[in-house]
């Protein structure tokens, strides 16, 4: 049987590149199709079922890894049986993912491509082709391990904040806000040089921010803790907060003094 | 001000040294007056005991104001009439201490006549001596002022240091180079024409983008030219994804503006704005005056901006540099737009840049 394989990558030049160099290096390999992004190389993956998918790990839409994971699996053939395909990733410079790749054994090229990197690889696939398909459980497992440690990296937490001002709405990175404070139905959003009003409640920010960054100082009150420049003891149990750039102290109520007793 | 506090100022060993010479001052100015009748001694005693009054009420009336919230008269003023005053009355303590009844004091004349030249010279040497200390405090708070003044400078000049190392971190994405050259690869071949014109454009790119090649300023004309080399690149590498438009105001293009900003903006306008949407986009570049302000704007037609997204180093550390080297006179503003994708603000304020000190210094 003639081996079919599809690419991916969303750089069309990249796309015609590879295919010349495997018309060179693997004669025999059918390119049956390109994609150029996830969601279409996903397309094709199920409608053509080839072989080999080379995935370029940054393409829009969906990243080759998101592709890998979903078309990992494989796909149940009508006979009853699974189709997987072997994949290759393809990246120009991604130094965590390619470490993560050599610990897993995964195949994958780096751009620009080298004729003798690309060999190897070739005959890699041409060797594994060759071999029954009892051991594709094994790398099944080890490319979905691969892919977990690489997507999975960390839970996504708020990072920008929409605000309407007047006509425009702009946009503020998390990182620019001072501290958020309650302001009856709204929260003031304040930033060195500026501040807005947004209609997320503390409550609601406190869950989507970073703990590790913002903290809630104040029944009203989250804070940047880049931001805070010293604690000052205050009346009775509470404290205060002086910031970077802003006049204005903070109090920290009783409740959330023991964030800075270690201070 | 507590009382021991007090009593420790007025002993201090210098201060004592002061009164003893200013008293043996006055004893000889006054000397002349009282000499055929009265002995030296007797006169310094005199004079002693009015200066410690003076000094005594000198330093209480310092006190007594420190710790009024909100004095009426100023420090000075209620030393300038608390001081001759208890000249007056140290005058006549010391007359008193001496064994003359108050009456004697003030209806004998050549008593009354001493009384006042004792105040009078007491009030004179206490006015030059209050007039001596007022200075030297002025003094002092001269120098802790400019102390102050150059810390802040040192801070101002910190800050300048850490923005510019910022700028040497700022790094040429791998990601870009490797691709761009993987496309040079392909086009040697196919297209040398291309090739070539693509790695001009990438040569006119690293050479502005390379740190060690990095000036402190450049100019709007050269930040532009730089940011359409890399977005010529991006266009072969996308091919009909991108479109890009640029429009710069010529009577600013030598407009002194910090380096790699307008990059970074149009970095990000690629990667967050267009490179995500399958369709690809638009990028415009629009340099203008605004006022007393250029406003330089990168708006893309992009993806616009996912709250969870994570934000580059790229518009952090553009923002560090805008406010060390402009404070609150330069900013960086994100918008989104209307129809799609986001709108880049940049406020510098036109012509506060040092000039250009030399090419590729």
């Amino acid at each position: 049987m003639i081996p079919t394989a599809l690419i991916a990558d969303d750089e069309p030049l990249l796309r015609a590149q590879l295919r010349e160099q495997l018309a060179t290096l693997w004669p025999s390999l059918d390119i049956v199709s390109e994609a150029a992004d996830g969601a279409d190389a996903i397309a094709q993956f199920e409608e053509l079922l080839p072989d080999i998918v080379f995935l370029d790990i940054h393409m829009p839409v969906m990243s080759g890894l998101d592709v890998a994971r979903m078309i990992g699996r494989g796909r149940k053939l009508p006979s009853g049986d699974f189709k997987r395909a072997q994949i290759v990733f393809v990246t120009a410079y991604d130094q965590y993912a390619v470490t993560a790749f050599e610990r897993g054994a995964i195949d994958y090229v780096l751009k620009p491509f080298e004729a003798d990197r690309l060999q190897e690889t070739v005959t890699r696939l041409q060797e594994r082709e060759s071999v029954a398909a009892s051991s594709d459980s094994d790398a099944e497992d080890a490319l979905s391990i691969v892919i977990r440690q690489l997507t999975s990296a960390q839970r996504d937490y708020l990072n920008w904040i929409k605000a309407s001002v007047g006509q425009t709405v702009r946009l503020i990175a998390v990182d620019e806000v001072l501290y958020f404070q309650s302001d009856e139905k709204y929260t003031r959003v304040v930033l060195t040089d500026a501040e807005v009003l947004i209609r997320k409640p503390i409550k609601e920010l406190l869950e989507e921010l970073d703990p590790k960054r913002f903290w809630q100082i104040h029944r009203a009150t989250i804070v940047n803790t880049s931001a805070i420049a010293a604690v000052v003891r205050g009346q009775r149990d509470q404290a205060d907060l002086r910031l970077k750039g802003r006049p204005e102290t903070l109090t920290v109520s009783r409740n959330f003094t023991h964030l800075f007793k270690q201070m | 001000m507590e009382t021991a506090n007090l009593w420790v100022q007025i002993a201090s060993f210098k201060r004592l040294i002061w009164l003893l010479v200013l008293t043996t001052a006055a004893a000889l100015i006054v000397n002349p007056y009282f000499g055929y009748k009265v002995p030296f001694g007797m006169l310094w005693l005199r004079l002693f005991v009015v200066a410690l009054v003076m000094m005594v009420t000198f330093i209480a009336t310092e006190a007594i104001w420190r710790s009024v919230p909100n004095p009426r008269l100023s420090l000075l003023t209620a030393q300038l009439v608390s001081v001759p005053i208890a000249a007056f009355l140290g005058t006549v303590a010391s007359g008193l201490v001496l064994g003359r009844s108050l009456t004697q004091m003030f209806t004998v004349e050549p008593m009354l006549l001493g009384i006042l030249v004792f105040t009078t010279v007491a009030i004179g040497i206490g006015a030059i001596t209050a007039m001596l200390l007022v200075y030297r405090e002025r003094a002092a708070r001269a120098d802790v002022e400019s102390a102050r003044a150059a810390s802040r400078e040192t801070v101002l000049q910190k800050q300048v240091l850490e923005a510019r190392l910022k700028l040497m971190q700022a790094q040429i994405e791998p990601h870009f180079l490797f691709n761009t050259l993987a496309n040079v690869q392909h086009l040697v071949g196919k297209d040398p024409a291309l090739a070539n014109q693509v790695l001009g454009s990438l040569i006119r790119y690293l050479r502005s983008a390379m740190p060690q090649m990095r000036d402190d300023t450049t100019t709007l004309a050269r930040e532009v030219e730089l940011a359409r080399a890399y977005l010529e690149i991006q266009r072969v590498r996308m091919g009909e994804r991108l479109r890009f438009a640029i429009s710069i105001d010529a009577t600013i293009a030598d407009t002194i503006i910090p380096p790699m900003m307008l990059m970074t903006l149009v970095e990000n306008a690629i990667k967050h704005g267009i490179d995500p949407v399958k369709a690809g986009g638009e990028i415009t570049i629009d340099a203008a005056r605004d006022g007393e302000h250029l406003l330089l704007r990168v708006i893309d037609s992009g993806h616009g901006i996912v709250p969870t997204a994570t934000p580059g180093v790229g518009l952090q550390n553009v923002r560090e540099r805008l406010s060390a080297l402009f404070g609150a006179s330069a900013s960086l503003e994100l918008r989104e737009r209307a129809e799609q994708g986001v709108e880049a603000r940049l406020k510098i304020p036109l012509g506060q840049l040092p000039t250009l000190t030399g090419e590729g210094g």
